[in-house]
């Protein structure tokens, strides 16, 4: 059987919408973060395998950017949650409502 | 002549700071003095410098003041020394250092002896400013100064008890805000000015007005392309309302008679000497545009033209004024009125061209209204002593207990040292300020050959010569208003005269009144000389064409003489000032001068130098209207026997029934019975007209007219209730529901939005990630919608 593009996007596709979900409707704040990680990281097998597709580098090129600044997102954001957890005793999201007007 | 352009700012300077040693009286107050002194002297020293350097006009810049390249605007701060300006150095600082010298014996004993003399001292600082200005602005500057100063200085009792310090207060309030009017439109004819001649300066100004005029150049104004004759009657009818606030003039002149409750030394020298004659000065200053205004035909609206508007304005206010005094009881009112009839005059003579004239009688007005003024200053100061120690005769005995010896005079408690009603006989108790007082009534009233007499009469032979042989009819009206306003005056004066100094005492007090102090005496004498022969200054009796040399002689003869007499008085006086011969000799010496290089009148030769408009009739480029240089007799003669019956009708009037006490009518309100029975003929005269119209029409002049109608119905309820109920319905209504209503109507907005969109901030999350996520789905859509 022969993987073509279809397949690809199909499994990025679902991991997104997988992360999509995950961010929507997960409580636990480094969850949420591991799900946007997955959406990230959907996206970046879409870039590369359209790259492979139209034998153009740039597609793949970009995906180490994407991987690099997902590296730092996840410095900065791993650090908040740690904070928040410092503060709260918890790293709930439902429980973190301080800018409720 | 720089150097004295600096001291002035020196003095100047230092004398600001003259009244701060409050380590007594005297001091204070001689130092404050001999600062105008010596003002006073560079006067004299300028006066002398410009007789030897042939009138030339000086300017001296001290510094630039406004310079803004761009817009062509500079105007630097600089002294303009001319024989106009000059005269007026000398009158305010001679009649200036007169009545510091009076004030020092007047202000005697009040707990602001110092402040008292700081804003005198301001107030001559000020004036200076005015005068020596070399352009508008500078003007202006003076201008507003001495306006700041008079409002200090009318309400400079504004805390006395008993709601008087209110009345002040309100008094000079009302000085203030009349002025205003005026000064507004001062700065609209400064903008005017600018705009048009691109400049301030008098010395751009003029020649640039004239060049314009001659070269028939159109100036646009407004977006319009109008003469420069139209341009300048908005320019001098703007200067004329600005004169008119300042000089007391119709519709402005309300708050002169209500300036009368600063003290009087203030009286003397603001409000009758100096500044109220400034607006005569801005008249007499800008006659190149008055003159280019009179030449163009221009009528403001097609009904007068500017010129004979200043000269109505002028002749009404003198006769209007005039008849108010009648029946005024307040000593110092009818002075009060009296000023703004003469001022009137002034104005009248500048409208009608003939500035040298307005100039003569502002100067000589100076001497005599001064004179005047601290007369009744010297009579209320009396008085008020007077009253004193009755109190304490009376209160002998019980000296400790003030509350009983207060009571026994509780009939006492509304005296009034300034009610002529309960004056009478004082010449007795106070002879020197009586002699002092004829002298300057009868130089008010125009008797020859008193100081006001050559005056008035110039301008009365002016008015009569231009209607009767140049054909200016309109002329006539202005001298049938001035000879009746000349009338009033001599009526009034003998009336005050009768009143205040013959007769029986009418009041206990006045037994107890002594004469003043010898601070306040000297001034007066000074003061009553000048009045008596101040008027030889521009008198055409020396002045025939033919008699040259002869004129010459005898005018050098007639100086020495003069001033032999003053100094006899002088002499007489036990002199302790040296300087008031000084000014008497200065003026003659210089008058010497004049009449050994040519025969004009002195006065006028002098000050024909600062009136270009002399020079241009000359040359045939502007036509203004001639002053007669010779006596007119018949007008010198109608005037003088109208003044001298209506000195008579005054006397024997108020002689024929003169009140006994202060509850007695006023015998103007009564006609004598003897009137009956000695002169028949006259009786139907007196009942049918002078009772029954005259009295009734001055009563109702004064009561009914100026203060019903024009003071409480047309500026208490007119413009005050307007004003009032227009700033109430701003306070009321428009603040608080419109501007209020603006401000607070989007705040209100502001937080029913908040309470709408409050709720989209949960704070959650999970629904702001929601709301990107339906948002990028919301995108998405649109996008491939619009894609294919």
């Amino acid at each position: 059987m022969e993987v073509t593009i279809g397949w690809y996007v199909a499994l990025s596709s679902i991991l997104f919408i997988i992360g999509a979900l995950g961010v929507l409707l997960r409580r636990n704040a480094i969850v949420i973060f591991m799900s946007v990680e997955m959406m990230l990281n959907a996206a970046n097998l879409l870039l590369v395998a359209f790259a492979r597709q139209l034998g153009d580098l740039n597609g793949q090129v970009l995906v180490f950017f994407v991987m690099t600044v997902a590296a730092a997102e996840v410095a900065v954001g791993l650090a908040l949650i740690v904070a928040i957890f410092h503060t709260k005793k918890s790293i709930d999201i439902g429980h973190i409502n301080l800018l409720k007007g | 002549m720089p150097i004295i352009g600096i001291l002035f700012n020196i003095f100047a300077g230092r004398r600001l700071v003259a009244g701060d040693p409050r380590t007594g009286e005297p001091i204070s107050g001689w130092f404050a003095t001999s600062m105008t002194l010596a003002n006073f002297g560079i006067a004299i020293l300028l006066f002398l410098s410009l007789s030897a350097n042939g009138h030339h006009a000086e300017t001296i810049t001290l510094f630039s003041w406004f310079d803004i390249p761009s817009a062509g605007f500079y105007i630097p701060w600089a002294m303009y020394i001319d024989t106009l300006s000059a005269v007026m150095l000398l009158v305010i600082t001679g009649v200036g250092s007169l009545i510091h010298i009076y004030a020092i014996g007047y202000m005697h004993g009040d707990k602001d002896f110092a402040r008292f003399f700081i804003y005198l001292n301001m107030f001559i600082f000020f004036m200076l400013i005015l005068v020596t200005g070399s352009s508008y602005l500078m003007l202006f500057v003076g201008w507003e100064g001495v306006g700041l100063c008079s409002f200090l200085l009318i309400g400079f009792w504004f805390d006395k008890p008993d709601g008087v310090g209110l009345i002040n207060g309100r008094a000079a309030r009302k000085a203030f805000v009349a002025n205003r009017v005026g000064d507004f439109a001062m700065i609209l004819a400064m903008i005017l000015t600018f705009w048009v001649f691109g400049s301030m300066e008098y010395e751009t100004v003029f020649p640039h007005a004239m060049e314009m005029f001659k070269a028939n150049e159109m100036v646009s104004l407004f977006g319009m392309s109008v003469t420069i004759g139209q341009a300048l009657s908005w320019i001098t009818a703007l200067f004329l309302m600005g004169a008119a606030g300042k000089s007391a003039q119709i519709p402005l002149y309300i708050w002169l008679p209500d300036a009368m409750a600063g003290p009087t030394p203030v009286s003397a020298l603001i409000h009758a000497a100096t500044m109220v004659t400034s607006g005569i000065y801005l008249i007499t200053r800008s006659n190149v545009l008055f003159e280019i205004v009179r030449a163009s035909h221009y009528t403001l609206l097609d009904i007068i033209s500017v010129n004979d508007l200043v000269a109505l304005t002028g002749a009404a206010t003198a006769l209007f004024a005039g008849l108010i005094a009648f029946t005024q009881f307040d000593i110092k009112k009818v002075l009060a009125y009296s000023t703004v009839s003469q001022l009137g005059f002034m104005i009248a003579a500048v409208g009608m061209g003939a500035y040298v004239a307005g100039m003569f009688h502002l100067v000589t007005h100076a001497f005599f209204k001064a004179l005047l003024f601290m007369g009744s200053g010297s009579v209320i100061h009396g008085m008020e002593h007077g009253h004193h120690h009755m109190h304490e005769h009376h209160g002998h005995g019980h000296d400790d207990k003030h509350g009983q010896g207060h009571d026994a005079h509780h009939e006492d408690d509304h005296f009034d040292p300034q009610d002529m009603r309960l004056m009478g006989g004082l010449r007795k108790q106070m002879p020197w300020t009586f002699v002092t007082y004829m002298a300057g009534t009868l130089a008010l009233a125009g008797i020859f050959p008193f100081a006001g007499f050559w005056s008035k009469d110039e301008i009365l032979a002016h008015a009569m010569f231009n209607a009767r042989d140049n054909g200016m009819t309109f002329f006539y009206v202005i001298y049938g208003l001035l000879t009746a306003a000349a009338i009033c005056t001599a009526f009034y004066m003998g009336r005050q005269i009768k009143m205040v100094f013959f007769g029986q005492p009418r009041h206990e007090a006045v037994k107890h009144v002594p004469e003043s102090a010898r601070t306040m005496v000297f001034p007066l004498v000074v003061l009553a000389i000048l009045s008596t022969l101040g008027g030889f200054l521009n008198t055409p009796y020396f002045t025939f064409e033919a008699a040259d040399s002869a004129g010459a002689a005898y005018f050098v003869g007639h100086g020495g003489e003069e001033t032999a007499m003053a100094e006899g008085e002088h002499a007489a006086e036990e002199s302790h000032a040296s300087e008031e011969p000084a000014m008497a000799e200065g003026e003659h010496v210089a008058e010497a001068e004049h009449a050994e290089g040519g025969l004009y009148l002195a006065y006028e030769h002098w000050l024909e130098h600062s009136i270009p408009s002399f020079e241009l009739t000359k040359a045939n480029e502007l036509h203004m209207p001639h002053t007669p240089t010779w006596l007119n007799y018949d007008v010198a003669i109608i005037s003088t026997i109208a003044a001298l019956v209506a000195l008579g009708l005054a006397v024997f009037v108020v002689y024929g029934k003169r009140p006994q006490n202060a509850t007695d009518r006023d015998p103007l309100q009564s006609t004598p019975i003897w009137w009956m029975a000695v002169l028949p003929l006259d009786t139907l005269f007196i009942k049918g007209f002078v009772e029954r119209v005259f009295n009734p029409f001055s009563v109702w002049l004064a009561e009914k007219f100026d203060w019903a109608f024009w003071h409480d119905f047309v500026h208490d309820r007119v413009i005050y209730d307007t004003f009032v109920t227009s700033s109430n319905f701003l306070r009321d209504v428009f603040d608080p529901k419109g501007v209020d209503g603006i401000v607070n109507g989007t705040a209100r907005a502001a937080r029913r939005l908040a309470d709408v969109f409050r709720i989209t901030q949960t704070g959650n999350v999970g629904n702001y990630a929601l709301s990107l996520f339906l948002g990028v789905v919301v995108l998405v859509f649109y996008f491939v919608a619009t894609t294919n």
